[in-house]
Formats: C-alpha cells, sequence, structure tokens
C-alpha cells in the first residue's frame, strides 16, 4: 500500500527505534515533498485528462519520473511500464523480507546501488554542462545542509535543489 | 502498528504524487522551463544524501568507489544510460570489495 522505498526504509528505523506516529508521519511528509517537485517537472508533458493522471500518480517514484523525463514523447507510457516493473520488484522483495529469507550478505551492495541509481537518474535528467554543475551544485549543498541540520535531512535534497535551480528562474 | 498509520501513510504518499500531476494546470512555457530544470539537480541531491548514514558519517569504501566509478563512466562516455551507469556502479563496487579482501 505505501509504495514507495524510501518511506519503507524510514519507517523500519523509526519503528526500530521507537518513534511516535507523529514522528513517522512527518518523515513520510518530508520525503514525499520530493514528488511534488518531480510531478510538476512532469506535468508539462502528461496530455491525459485529469482522472488518467491521478491514475498514473501511482507510479510516479524516483525512477520511473527519471527514465519518463528522459523519453521525451511517451512519457505516460514510459511511466506506466517502468513504474509496473518496479512495483513488481518492490512487492517481491519485500514479500521475501517478510517470510524471511536472508538477504543479510546483499547489504553492503544495497548501500552502495542506492547512491549509483541517483547518479543514473541525475545523467538521465542532465541535458547540458549548466545542468551538470546544477547538479554538482546540488549534490555540495545537501551534504552541508545534513551536516548543518541532520533533522531535516529528508527534505535537504528538495531544499538543495531549489537553491540551485530558482534563483535561475529570474533571468 | 496501527492500521490506521499504514492507511494515512499510504494516502500521504499517494497525495504527494497526486498534486502535481492532477491539480496543476498545465504549466505555462516559463514555469515549465524552470520545473524541467529541478529532476537533475534533485537527483544528485539524492545521490549525495544517499552516501552519507544516518549519524552523517560518509558511507562504506565500497559504496563511494561505486559512486566514482558511475560518475567517471557517466562524464567520460556521456552516456544517458542508466543500464551503463548502473553496471558501471556495480563494477566500482565489485573491485573495492575485491581490493579490500586482497588488503
Amino acid at each position: 500500500m505505501i509504495f514507495s522505498g524510501a518511506v519503507q526504509f524510514a519507517l523500519l528505523g523509526l519503528l526500530l527505534a521507537g518513534g511516535s506516529p507523529l514522528a513517522i508521519l512527518a518523515t513520510a511528509a518530508m520525503l514525499n515533498a520530493r514528488y511534488v517537485l518531480l510531478g510538476a517537472a512532469l506535468r508539462g508533458r502528461l496530455r491525459q485528462p485529469r482522472l488518467r493522471r491521478a491514475l498514473l500518480a501511482w507510479w510516479l517514484l524516483d525512477e520511473t519520473a527519471g527514465l519518463a523525463l528522459a523519453s521525451g514523447a511517451g512519457a505516460a507510457r514510459v511511466m506506466l511500464l517502468s513504474g509496473i516493473l518496479c512495483y513488481s520488484a518492490w512487492v517481491i522483495g519485500t514479500t521475501l523480507g517478510v517470510v524471511g529469507a536472508s538477504l543479510a550478505s546483499l547489504q553492503g551492495l544495497a548501500e552502495a546501488i542506492f547512491p549509483v541509481l541517483f547518479v543514473g537518474l541525475a545523467a538521465l535528467s542532465i541535458v547540458n554542462r549548466t545542468a551538470a554543475i546544477r547538479s554538482g551544485n546540488a549534490a555540495l549543498v545537501t551534504v552541508l545542509l545534513i551536516i548543518v541540520f541532520p533533522q531535516a535531512r529528508g527534505l535537504a535534497p528538495v531544499i538543495a535543489a531549489l537553491a540551485v535551480v530558482l534563483p535561475e528562474a529570474k533571468r | 502498528m496501527s492500521p490506521w498509520l499504514i492507511v494515512t501513510l499510504a494516502l500521504l504518499t499517494y497525495l504527494s504524487r497526486a498534486a502535481s500531476l492532477v491539480l496543476l494546470p498545465k504549466p505555462s512555457p516559463r514555469v515549465e522551463r524552470v520545473v524541467s530544470r529541478v529532476p537533475a539537480p534533485l537527483f544528485a541531491a539524492f545521490a549525495a544524501s544517499s552516501l552519507l548514514t544516518s549519524s552523517r558519517d560518509p558511507a562504506s569504501v565500497e559504496a563511494f568507489t561505486a559512486v566514482l566509478v558511475a560518475v567517471a563512466v557517466a562524464v567520460a562516455t556521456r552516456t544517458r544510460s542508466l543500464l551503463v551507469i548502473l553496471a558501471a556502479g556495480l563494477g566500482g563496487y565489485l573491485l573495492a570489495t575485491g581490493v579490500r579482501a586482497l588488503v
């Protein structure tokens, strides 16, 4: 039901640490803020009527948004197909975890593959040198924000991305 | 964990996705130009965020190597293939794991 790996990981950490329901909801809200931005970036490419866009929203993930944005035309189809793939993999992975499959040996790989996945999604979205510089700046700002304001970790990437993009919007 | 909390989290997750896709009108060209710049820095920011642990320590050497190799391949080849970059990252991870085993 909660189709979000990021929320799932955060939820697990908070539950193990005895976090309150309010803390869990606040963390989920921070982590989900990215989808508002990704949805806004995709909105112009989706010409479907409102009901279809509401159905497509279920499949809005970092991965599907990155692939859909890179695909140009046919963003809705790419989002749907990649979303179904991601959802299948997520359900299978979660089920394996629930029934007790021991994947502890893959923990190191899992830790490495997430940043690599985001590097790949960034590379898909970088269209020129300026975008590459902007992305590097956002990465630096994120690290600084997390070091200075650790409690806002979930929001740091969103704030950093806006911080590097919005000043240019005035030009 | 309460079923209500699960339902609320599911709703919150879905609504954050639907908010822009359903409620926003088609953006003007200027707004579209601005929001189209967001994904690349956002993904780069998430990559950076994933390289710090919850206690703000750097991630493992293997994770850093995987990212360095992935970035190097992305820059050198200017590829926009997610599979190539994932494969490069996996190669970097295996390389670092192998070196660590030898040392």
